[in-house]
């Protein structure tokens, strides 16, 4: 409480203008500004996650549109959690983080379309495994 | 290695001669000398000194940039990790080799308890933060232990879902589906329950050491860890528990 | 209470491995004694195994990567050996352990062979490059450095208690499960690639963080040498591929320990699934591999031809353009699995285009030399003798990328001379051209020239007379990993690779007597200047070997090729830059950490892989604590006094005086 804005590296080193700007991490800003960004994260994502249970047990929208819907707000609840908690932004000084976020979900849609599309083609090929199995005994 | 050598020079160190005598150094000074436009030569080597025109590149970043920097890179790298176990989930999940399917295995309504626990520690965890940013070393212990309790409340759930899955026979040796779903579940759990080794580690350094730059560094990489464990959970409660009790 | 562990893992049947361990065992304890007895103990500790110096670690690595070398070389002869002598006879090596053989060669070549030695690059020299003082975290990279090591030393300790793995370095499912696999082979690979794994991706982490956070002044991107650019896409890639392996064998150990069922084929598991993602992350680290030595190959072609690297920008976007399409095109090793005609032609066609992104880098460095004022030099024999290796190599691979073709050689010795082409001749050759280059920076003095124009020359001839006749063999039909031959018509072959291999032997004997008589005569081949090739970026503006913390002030960059634009200013001055105004320096304090946590991890992999629980648990809590010791720490840093700065910074300015009045003597200037 009573070293206040004492951390040596927080403003010091800042003397080159333009500075990087660490995810998670809002430097130039006051607590009222972190709190006021919590609240606005925890509420959007209340509101999302609440629908999204709703939308899975009842039948409001056409029922094979439901895994899409999920799916569509489970992609805005990350992006709340992005924007909110992990700062996130698409400012200059944020370049970097966007960047390797963005390196990091093209790995991750890679493997897991990859891999789905792929042993959805090897299934289609091949006899399925219990029946090869069953045939070589 | 070496012990530094006398700095006199002998003839015998200086194989940057190039067969006309004189090092390309040399040499290509005297080419932009008489080309002063290099016009036969891209200008890569020479150039005029423009002030400042680093293009951003002001010198090395100060050590909180670099520090959330690598950890944001480490969290990536994390996520890889859990998209090959979705994606092994997203194949096997048909494969019930006659045990039971995806939908008789979820319950919803601890699920919701599980998602509403976890995602307000992820509010108390940012309001830590916010203490911390303020030096407030009451309030950052305080919703430091509200995290925990959140997450220690999550995990409890999870074990008790486990346990109660284990009793009615349906383990992840049962079958690929219920390999895959335990452990992608399970994988996460045990993320949130190292999660709670650091958090109880990092209360005890809040309390012992105070606000150091390195401890401010190791809040703000815990504040990031914890929110990409609810990014996860975001992904795990939306495709293999809503999405399979519909399925 | 010790497992599975019991004295029937001492392989005291089998003759070769119980001699090779005894020796292996003599040698090490030999070593030890020496050190202890010379009293070199406290030196290396202080100076080696604790130091969080990049270029320490970066030199520890490349150590490990140069044994482990010769290790996979040792395999190497015995399978070519024991090919020749299989032919319609029995050969010497039974097929259990002939098998343990070919996988602990891949294994061991691609994991603590090249990879260490790709990493030990990076880690000494990206420092250097950016003209900073250290990586971003000096002492996860101490941890990163020790737990490769202990991986390595899991794989060499399968040697004498239990085997290793015969399933290939892959090891596939099913083959690899319990039901088929049940000793603890399997298990020592797992365990010993994890670990090992964990540590490569910490330096990742850390060379990614240290290219995009921390370059000197005016550093900018587009004035960054060519080999930051590709450690900084070789990294990338670290991070986005180990993870997959990560995963996988973390599946492939949970089916084994816990009986779980993601690649059984019984219950619903599915082998396949660990074909797919272990290639996700098997293709990339071979770019992960040879990234970096492309960018070796554009730091010497560029100083040994006088020149600028011609096409910078176009090599930085083909660095680039490779690092995201090698991602893309995993499936290529496995056309021949059922995929259908629209998965295996967007592989194919992926497969085929990354070529393109290579064939820039080669057309860049035909054009680096074109008009320039080659040297032939060591370095430089190495970069073109890659050039025509790799070109060959990667025209097989455009011709193994097209399925159909792939279907008629898949998994024959056509793909082993393949992989060979572009590994012995992309990486292999690129750590040795990298060797003669940055070894003066390393340690001050030279290699000998003539000992280095003979290993070349031995490795070169050698290399294509060990394995075109596999490019031949497997048109002829031959499987890879064959113990036993039934085919005397392949035999003019097998044994014209012996004579290659051969000739390899020779190869590295020339090596090796190459750094014995460089060691020998080190005062007559000293680097007196910090810039015994004419240098072009930042590592040779400091002296040989240079101080720990690398410059006494950090430069400020004013063009590309940093180094080569402050040359030409001194030159044309005919001074130096005024003296700067030396201030103390903070450095990262030496930190056991590392070697702690890889003591720890390796003899956490050790219990697991003999069924000791409680061990298993002991190891991992002493490394909890370890690091919770090494968190509660007060000094992170000390100070260099500006004293010492100065002393060590005025020594390189009086070197570097001598060198500026030899140019000026040589009378080049107008």
């Amino acid at each position: 409480m009573s070293n206040l804005g004492s951390d040596p590296h927080r403003h010091t080193d800042m003397l080159d203008g333009r500075e990087d700007h660490a995810p998670g991490d809002e430097p130039e800003e006051s607590a009222g500004h972190w709190v006021r960004n919590a609240n606005l994260g925890l509420g959007f994502s209340v509101v999302l996650t609440v629908g999204a249970f709703l939308l899975a047990a009842s039948d409001v929208i056409y029922p094979p549109a439901i895994p899409v819907a999920l799916i569509v707000l489970a992609i805005a609840q990350m992006g709340v959690h992005l924007v909110f908690f992990l700062h996130i932004t698409t400012g200059p000084d944020n370049a970097n983080n966007v960047l390797a976020l963005a390196f990091g979900i093209l790995v991750v849609f890679l493997i897991v379309i990859g891999s789905i599309w792929i042993m959805d083609h090897l299934d289609q090929n091949m006899m399925p495994m219990e029946q090869m199995m069953r045939m070589q005994r | 290695m070496s012990d530094g050598g006398s700095p006199a020079m002998g003839d015998n160190g200086s194989p940057a001669v190039g067969d006309g005598g004189l090092p390309a150094s040399v040499e290509a000074l005297r080419r932009v000398r008489e080309d002063p436009h290099r016009l036969g030569h891209r200008p890569h080597g020479p150039r005029e000194v423009v002030a400042g025109a680093g293009h951003g590149a002001t010198g090395p970043a100060n050590k909180r940039v670099i520090v959330g920097y690598g950890f944001w890179i480490f969290l990536l790298s994390d996520i890889i990790v859990f998209s090959c176990f979705f994606a092994a989930f997203a194949v096997q999940r048909g494969a019930t080799a006659g045990g039971p399917a995806v939908a008789q295995i979820v319950d919803l309504n601890r699920v919701a308890f599980e998602t509403a626990a976890l995602l307000l520690s992820s509010y108390t965890c940012m309001l830590s933060f916010a203490a911390t940013d303020a030096r407030n070393r009451l309030w950052t212990q305080l919703f430091l232990l509200a995290t925990g309790v959140l997450g220690l409340g999550f995990l409890l759930l999870e074990l008790q879902e486990f346990a109660e899955l284990a009793g009615q026979g349906i383990t992840p040796q049962r079958s690929g589906m219920l390999t895959s779903f335990f452990g992608l579940v399970g994988l996460h759990g045990v993320h949130v329950a190292a999660g709670l080794l650091w958090l109880a580690t990092m209360m005890a350094q809040v309390q012992l050491k105070g606000f150091r730059p390195e401890i401010i560094h190791r809040l703000m990489c815990f504040n990031l860890f914890w929110h990409a464990l609810d990014i996860v959970w975001i992904g795990i409660f939306t495709i293999v528990y809503l999405m399979g009790s519909g399925a | 209470m010790l497992g599975k562990l019991g004295l029937s893992a001492i392989p005291f049947s089998e003759p070769i491995p119980l001699i090779t361990s005894i020796i292996v065992i003599l040698v090490a304890l030999g070593v030890l004694g020496l050190i202890t007895a010379k009293g070199w103990w406290p030196y290396l500790w202080r100076e080696w195994i604790t130091s969080v110096d990049h270029k320490r670690i970066g030199i520890m690595y490349c150590l490990l990567g140069v044994v482990m070398l010769i290790r996979g070389f040792a395999d190497a002869i015995m399978m070519r050996t024991h090919q020749a002598m299989a032919i319609d006879a029995p050969g010497y090596l039974p097929p259990e352990h002939y098998n343990q053989i070919f996988t602990a060669h891949g294994t061991i070549m691609i994991l603590f062979g090249a990879m260490p030695l790709v990493l030990g690059f990076m880690n000494f020299l990206v420092p250097l490059q950016l003209g900073v003082r250290d990586v971003a975290f000096p002492t996860f990279n101490s941890v990163g450095f020790w737990l490769t090591a202990s991986g390595a030393l899991l794989v060499n300790i399968s040697l004498f208690v239990g085997e290793f793995a015969r399933t290939g370095w892959l090891p596939y499912p099913p083959l690899s499960e319990t039901t088929y696999t049940p000793g603890v082979g399997v298990d020592y690979y797992l365990w010993a690639v994890q670990i090992s794994g964990v540590g490569t991706l910490i330096t990742g982490i850390n060379i990614v963080t240290t290219v995009l956070k921390m370059r000197c002044r005016g550093m900018s991107y587009l004035r960054m040498p060519v080999f930051c650019w590709t450690s900084l896409a070789s990294c990338l890639l670290i991070v986005a591929a180990f993870p997959v392996l990560t995963a996988t064998l973390a599946m492939l150990t949970l089916d084994r320990y816990l009986d779980f069922h993601y690649f059984t084929h019984t219950a619903g598991g599915n082998p396949m699934m660990f074909v797919n993602l272990v290639w996700a992350w098997g293709h990339p680290e071979v770019y992960i591999l040879v990234l970096p030595a492309f960018g070796i190959f554009s730091e010497i072609f560029s100083t040994f031809s006088g020149k600028p690297l011609f096409g910078y920008r176009s090599m930085v976007a083909a660095t680039l353009f490779i690092c995201v399409v090698s991602l893309m095109v995993w499936l290529h090793h496995f056309f021949t699995m059922g995929a259908g005609a629209a998965v295996n032609t967007f592989f194919g066609i992926s497969s085929s285009i990354i070529a393109v992104g290579t064939g820039v880098k080669v057309y860049n460095w035909i054009f680096t030399m074109y008009g320039g004022r080659v040297r032939f030099e060591v370095p430089m024999l190495w970069s073109m003798g890659f050039i025509f290796t790799f070109v060959i190599g990667g025209l097989t691979g455009v011709l193994l990328a097209v399925p159909p073709a792939d279907f008629l050689v898949h998994n024959s010795m056509f793909l082993v001379a393949h992989f060979h082409n572009v590994i012995v001749g992309g990486v292999v050759f690129a750590i040795f051209a990298g060797m003669e280059f940055w070894f003066p920076k390393a340690f001050g003095f030279r290699l000998h020239e003539g000992w280095g124009k003979a290993a070349f020359w031995c490795a070169f001839i050698g290399f294509w007379v060990t394995f075109t006749p596999f490019y031949v063999l497997g048109l002829l039909g031959m499987t890879r990993r064959l113990q036993h031959i039934n085919f005397p018509e392949w035999s003019p072959w097998l044994y014209l690779s012996v004579v290659g291999i051969a000739i390899l032997i020779l190869g590295v004997i020339a090596q090796v007597m190459q750094l014995v008589v460089s060691i020998r005569d080190r005062e007559r081949l000293r680097d007196v200047t910090g810039d015994l090739w004419d240098g072009r970026s930042l590592e040779w503006a400091t002296p040989s070997p240079p101080p720990f913390f690398n410059f006494a002030v950090l430069p400020d960059v004013e063009g590309e090729e940093a180094y080569w634009g402050i040359k030409l200013r001194a030159v044309e001055t005919q001074q130096l830059a005024p003296e700067p105004d030396y201030r103390p320096i903070e450095m990262p304090v030496n930190s056991p950490v590392g070697i702690c946590t890889a003591f720890f991890a390796a003899v956490f992999g050790f219990a697991m892989v003999w069924y000791i629980w409680w061990l298993a648990i002991v190891a991992l809590v002493a490394a909890f604590a370890g690091f919770v010791v090494f968190a509660w720490r007060d000094v992170h840093e000390f100070e260099v006094p500006v004293r010492e700065v100065a002393r060590v910074d005025r020594a390189r300015r009086a070197a570097r005086e001598a060198l500026l009045e030899r140019m000026s003597r040589h009378g080049a200037l107008p």
